[in-house]
């Protein structure tokens, strides 16, 4: 989401070019993300983006992230916020809950963006249930635009409540053309997910 | 694209350096201008052009509010406060960004913010409002700023070594971004003070309580307050920071806007025009308020709530600070948030249908399953066709 990018070119001034280098995930291979809370076996080649959006979150790309995003946020516990609250102290991000519901969530992600990006053009477009890494979870569909920018974009996020933790995979685009185009490949990614497979192993 | 990097350069450098500013000249060589006005010289043409392109770009945006209902509201206002004749040129623009500010620029484009409307309480406070912005206009303030800037530096020079100052510089850049030159023009103390001097008789002329103009700036101050009291910070009314950066601070303003009302104000002129308003932007509190309450501020949102319950809280206010308690989501929260539904639903009336859906949600997440599925199920009945049904329906276990 546009934030990282706010935060990336930050981080590009403070020269911490290890950070901001992309690696690739390869096909057809399993990657561990977000700190190995969850395992996906993308259907084509990604980007990994080395600068982190949070402490439980990793960006994944194809053309770059104001074309195409793919966030995972990998077990948020109670009271923290989606990705990094660099505004602390003026705008505040929303936390999760544990208590919190689909639609919760999907009002969390919303909240979150609206005050990262400064925008009130978003809206959350459908919110249904769905299997998420074998549990009961949700999915749902929304649409935003940045202002100062003006390119609408569209994003779809499937996620569940586990443990009292939240997992989500979030993917957006522009709504002309890329959307569409790379849609069945974040659905390949979250077909894959798992979760908790580290604490299984132990 | 040049205009953006020559607003950030301007706004970064006033930003930076708004402190030093010196008071601007005021005097015969400024002339004040009216309808019909053109750019006379090579700065005011150059600044007039560079507005011109930014306006038609604002044109095209998405955060334009096209309402013609609204829009209209405030035209007719505006005409009144300032004169049919001087207010024909003028293009205002209404934007939905939920913060409290308006900007006139050189070119007489000028933008009201959405949050505006949730914090001027009558008619005659948005007369001062706009009043205020279109002395700005008249005295070419901007025009003034251009050039005390560009006598004192090279603005452009400033680009490469002030990138943007700081996260918070930058978030009222983007705040403000579609107001792009919403950042030039960031005047200084001197010409704040003077274009609230000049908004005094246009609002007795217009026959509007003049003395409403330095309630506004009392609530904002309040507003502050409770914005630091929910998050437990240091109030930031006596500072100039955020989107008032270079304006005097708001005591100050207050102090002298109420003494200047009482000097002028004609004991006749009590009208306020709170019916009006309500009739002229009522219809768009419900999508300016989800805006605010989607702010993350518990403490400045439940204070605006408050103010315009002021005269009773309406179903849609008890939904709206339902939703508040609710969007924090601590378990009083929870409790405090079905209480206000319930309020809501019992008032009867014009009671959104979404007060059973925040309270199906609060009960639910309460763990009171019965009360939750059975608030979920009549909100379905009621919004067949709610874009979060498929889920809302698996909750109430339909």
């Amino acid at each position: 989401m546009m934030r990282k990018l706010v935060m990336l070119g930050a981080v590009a001034l403070l020269a911490a070019p290890a950070a901001l280098a992309y690696k690739l995930v390869p096909q057809g291979r399993t990657a561990s993300v977000a700190k190995g809370a969850i395992k996906v076996t993308p259907s084509i080649n990604w980007n990994r983006l080395g600068a982190r959006p949070g402490r439980f979150a990793e960006s994944w790309t194809l053309d770059g992230l104001t074309l195409n995003d793919v966030t995972f946020y990998g077990g948020i516990p109670d009271d923290t916020t989606l990705f990094r609250d660099s505004r602390k102290r003026e705008a505040p991000l929303p936390r999760f809950s544990r208590t919190m519901l689909a639609p919760d969530v999907a009002q969390l992600f919303e909240g979150s963006y609206r005050v990262a990006i400064g925008t009130p053009l978003f809206r959350i477009e459908r919110v249904e249930p769905a299997t998420f890494a074998g549990r009961p979870g949700f999915r749902f569909a929304y649409r935003f635009t940045v202002q100062s920018e003006e390119v609408e974009r569209r994003g779809e996020a499937a996620g569940a409540i586990i443990d009292g933790r939240l997992y989500l995979i979030s993917y957006e685009a522009p709504t002309i053309y890329y959307f569409d185009r790379d849609l069945a490949n974040y659905r390949a990614i979250v077909a894959s997910a798992a979760v908790g497979l580290v604490k299984a192993a132990k | 694209m040049m205009l953006r990097r020559l607003v950030l350069a301007i706004a970064a450098l006033s930003l930076v350096a708004a402190e030093d500013r010196p008071p601007p000249r005021v005097g015969p060589d400024w002339p004040v201008i009216g309808a019909g006005y053109q750019p006379r010289d090579k700065d005011e043409r150059g600044l007039w052009m560079q507005v011109d392109e930014a306006e038609r770009e604002l044109k095209k945006s998405n955060f334009v509010v096209r309402d013609p209902g609204l829009n209209g509201y405030v035209r007719k206002v505006f005409c009144r406060t300032v004169g049919q004749a001087e207010c024909a040129g003028i293009r205002i623009y209404v934007l939905r960004t939920p913060y409290f500010n308006a900007e006139m620029a050189p070119n007489g484009m000028m933008l009201v913010f959405s949050g505006l409307f949730l914090r001027t309480r009558n008619e005659a406070q948005l007369a001062a409002v706009l009043g205020h912005e279109y002395i700005h206009y008249a005295h070419r303030h901007s025009l003034r700023n251009f050039r005390d800037l560009k006598n004192k530096t090279n603005a452009l020079a400033w680009l490469s070594v002030v990138p943007v100052a700081s996260y918070a510089a930058l978030a009222v850049l983007s705040a403000a971004q579609l107001g792009l030159i919403a950042s030039i023009f960031r005047y200084s103390r001197a010409m704040e003070a003077e274009a609230d001097a000049g908004s005094v008789p246009l609002l007795v002329k217009a026959g509007y309580d003049p003395r409403e103009a330095s309630r506004i700036w009392a609530e904002l101050r309040d507003e502050q307050d409770a914005t630091a009291l929910a998050r437990n910070r240091k109030s930031r009314k006596d500072r100039d920071g955020g989107v008032f950066g270079t304006h005097p601070n708001s005591a100050e303003r207050m102090a002298a806007l109420r003494a200047l009302a009482e000097a002028q104000a004609p004991p006749a002129a009590t009208f306020a025009g709170r019916v009006e308003y309500i009739a002229g932007v009522g219809a768009w509190w419900p999508t300016f308020l989800d805006d605010q309450i989607k702010l993350n501020d518990f403490g400045g949102t439940d204070f605006l709530l408050s103010n315009l319950a002021r005269d009773g809280w309406t179903p849609e206010l008890l939904y709206a600070r339902g939703e508040l308690y609710r969007s924090r989501g601590r378990a009083d929260d929870l409790t405090a948030a079905a209480g206000c539904y319930r309020q809501a639903i019992a008032a009867g009336g014009a009671v959104p249908a979404e007060a059973w859906r925040g309270l199906g949600l609060v009960e639910l997440r309460a763990g009171h399953t019965m009360a939750g599925q059975a608030a979920l199920k009549t909100y379905l009945a009621k919004k067949p066709d709610a874009t979060d049904r498929a889920m809302l329906a698996s909750l109430a276990g339909a």
